[in-house]
């Protein structure tokens, strides 16, 4: 079906609920902007529900769902690596030990980026079949 | 066998990059010339003032023309504040203060749009190298990327990024940014986002500000493009600006503020005494690696398109429509690059401002090396100066030089783009071949990973002699990197590396799993296969072309000139 009214609409919803919801924010020490934020907010829900609502009617891409608690655990392991490093700032003051643990935090992370991801979405990739 | 010879090839760059190195360590220990006496500055007094206003071209010299330019632009521009006394001493010093403004403002909002025109060079790079039957869809999210962005980056994105970034006194101190959100850890306070200039209105209406959010606003959207590319010929239109907004809005100003906005990141020197903290100088990592992550995030989630990947893994080349958008889209870029890295001093009079100059001359060797480390590892490896991979060379040097391009020398950037040369075909290949990731334009490659070469390249090379007002992130001093003698700033570029891999991926990377759950980030195969044009954006980008048979170009691809 492709790109349709449905999305269009849903898109224009999804813009005045953010804007409606930033407008909110940037006033929220007042109550007009507390009840704008929340405004916003809902409008936002309302628009991602519309998403949701169309999105069968777009047809079957060329893709096979693979793992997902193989995609969490690869984006975990990310994350982890980055703490290790942002850890090893507080755990040690010599210049040294910061660079070895900070490197070790990126083989970590990238681990999980170039290894636990990929893996994850090629298990059952379409192009294998 | 091929093994051998990228080894020789890389041992035959080490050596030249050596010998270069060779060369700027002899030119660093020649000893430094004993500075010439300055005579002391001259004295104004209101006598000599209102001699230099009878002195100056009367109306009727002026009627009569100023063909030498030698008579117009004297103390009769100077405004006085009370006409009945005349200039005074006071009114010259403000004159020469909004002067000195002036110049900024106006070298910062040219060198801004210098950037805006980029988005054209990144619309022709990208739909060049995608196939004709996806053209209009490709530079439509090039288009449509800009408004985007635009629009999130006023509506919060801005604030999030620059809102505690007060006192630049380059563009005039920009107080009213004064609203940055702290958060205390290990005894210490580190910025995590801003909170002034939502719309840029109250007290942030204002021409300093103003300033600040062009320039700001039009580095967010080159890195919102790079996602566009690599995601290309089978990102379904309505996600794709779904997740620009968010990018915009969220992804991008989050490190922005890190590094450029009084974050923590550029909080690393002053607090734990990394060097003078994570340094980016135009956006290696802030703008181009934060892109191409963002990339591999979406790239991974979206899949390869059809016909990529055999069923024995190997990958088949497919060759975009237009080489000659994709060179001129090149060169673009590169003209643009020009208003990236210079004008990323935010002003060109000021206190060691006046390196631009040197900043201008190494985005063109970095670029120039770039070329050449890509055409010749194609050449020498593959039998061809691969014509998408010198571009891509192009732009890897000048994404690598982005970050150090303030803080070292010509050697050095000619060696950080020669690498980024080198890097951008191996990084290319191994994307493809080892992670299965189809990336159509390389940017992944081009823009990740020589983003992240680019932030660590200023830990090894800045070479210690840029002042930009005697400090840097509030560390005195000037940068420094290993090879000159400071290892910790190398320390405080790794932790942005982490930050960069860590942080800006997985939060990109659950950022559109959401959107893959709500909206789905893929057309259908049917539309794929067609073609994106119509079934997308309802009209083809050149309808008087006739296409030939999927099958057909993959049975004339020149797999042995592909880079797989």
């Amino acid at each position: 079906m492709a790109a349709n009214t449905g999305q269009g609409r849903s898109f224009a919803t999804f813009l005045v609920g953010l804007t409606m919801a930033c407008v909110g924010i940037a006033y929220l020490s007042t109550g007009l902007g507390k009840l704008t934020a929340v405004v916003g907010v809902a409008i936002l829900l309302v628009s991602l529900l519309g998403f949701l609502k169309i999105k069968p009617l777009e047809g079957k891409p060329a893709q096979k769902a693979g793992s997902t608690a193989m995609k969490l655990v690869g984006a975990f392991i990310a994350t982890f690596g980055w703490l290790l490093t942002l850890v090893g700032l507080h755990v040690t003051d010599s210049v040294g030990g910061r660079i070895v643990l900070a490197l070790l935090g990126i083989a970590v992370t990238l681990f999980g980026i170039v290894y636990i991801l990929p893996a994850a979405y090629n298990k059952n990739a379409i192009w294998k079949t | 066998m091929r093994l051998i010879r990228s080894g020789c090839l890389c041992l035959c760059i080490l050596a030249l990059g050596l010998s270069i190195s060779a060369v700027a360590y002899c030119q660093a220990a020649a000893p430094a010339a004993a500075p010439a006496a300055t005579p002391p500055p001259p004295s104004a007094s209101a006598a000599e003032l209102k001699d230099a206003a009878a002195k100056a071209p009367s109306t009727a010299d002026l009627q009569k023309g100023d063909p030498g330019g030698t008579i117009t632009g004297t103390i009769n521009d100077v405004p006085p504040a009370d006409s009945k006394v005349g200039v005074t001493l006071p009114d010259v010093a403000n004159q020469v203060g909004q002067n000195k403004i002036a110049i900024n403002f106006t070298w910062t909002l040219i060198a801004g749009f210098l950037v805006m025109f980029m988005q054209a060079g990144f619309a022709m790079v990208e739909s060049g190298l995608c196939r004709v039957k996806n053209a209009n869809h490709t530079y439509m999210m090039n288009f449509l990327v800009y408004g985007c962005g635009l629009l999130a980056y006023w509506l919060i994105g801005f604030a999030i990024q620059m809102g505690g970034a007060a006192g630049n006194a380059n563009l005039g101190g920009l107080q009213t940014l004064s609203s940055e959100h702290p958060l205390a850890l290990f005894g210490k306070t580190w910025g995590i986002f801003g909170g002034s200039g939502m719309f840029l209105s109250g007290h942030t209406y204002d021409v300093g500000v103003m300033v600040i959010f062009l320039f700001e606003m039009v580095f967010m959207d080159t890195a919102l493009t790079i996602v566009t590319g690599a995601c290309a010929e089978r990102w379904k239109f309505l996600t794709f600006a779904v997740s620009s907004v968010l990018m915009g809005a969220f992804t991008y100003p989050l490190f922005g503020n890190w590094a450029w906005g009084a974050g923590w990141l550029s909080q690393l020197g002053t607090n734990v005494g990394l060097g003078k903290g994570y340094c980016d100088f135009a956006g290696s990592g802030v703008v181009h690696a934060v892109g191409g992550i963002t990339a591999l995030a979406v790239t991974l989630i979206i899949g390869p398109r059809i016909g990529k990947f055999n069923r024995d893994g190997s990958s088949n080349a497919i060759i975009g429509h237009d080489i000659s958008a994709v060179l001129i889209g090149c060169f673009i870029l590169a003209f643009g690059w020009f208003g990236f890295n210079p004008g990323s001093t935010l002003g060109a009079s000021a206190n060691g401002n006046l390196r631009i100059g040197s900043i201008a001359v190494n985005t063109m060797l970095a670029g120039c090396t770039g070329t050449f480390g890509a055409i010749l590892y194609m050449w020498c490896l593959k039998g061809k100066p691969d014509a998408s991979m010198s571009g891509n060379g192009l732009l890897a040097g000048l994404v690598a030089i982005t970050a150090p391009s303030g803080f070292v020398s010509t050697v050095g950037a000619a060696i950080i783009g020669l690498v980024a040369g080198v890097l951008v075909c191996l990084s290319c290949a191994f994307i493809e071949n080892v992670m299965k990731v189809d990336d159509p334009v390389g940017a992944i490659s081009v823009h990740g990973t020589n983003g992240l070469w680019g932030v660590l390249s200023v830990g090894l090379f800045a070479d210690g002699t840029s002042n930009y007002g005697g400090s840097w992130n509030g560390v005195t001093g000037s940068v420094t990197g290993l090879f000159y003698g400071d290892a910790s700033q190398l320390a405080a570029q790794l932790v942005g590396i982490s930050t960069l891999l860590g942080f800006v991926f997985t939060f990109s990377f659950l950022l559109n799993l959401g959107l893959e759950f709500f909206l789905g980030q893929r057309v259908s195969a049917e539309t794929e296969v067609a073609g994106l044009d119509l079934p997308e954006m309802g009209q083809l980008g050149y309808p008087e072309f006739v296409f030939r048979q999927e099958s057909d170009i993959f049975s004339h691809t020149p797999r042995e000139f592909a880079i797989a």
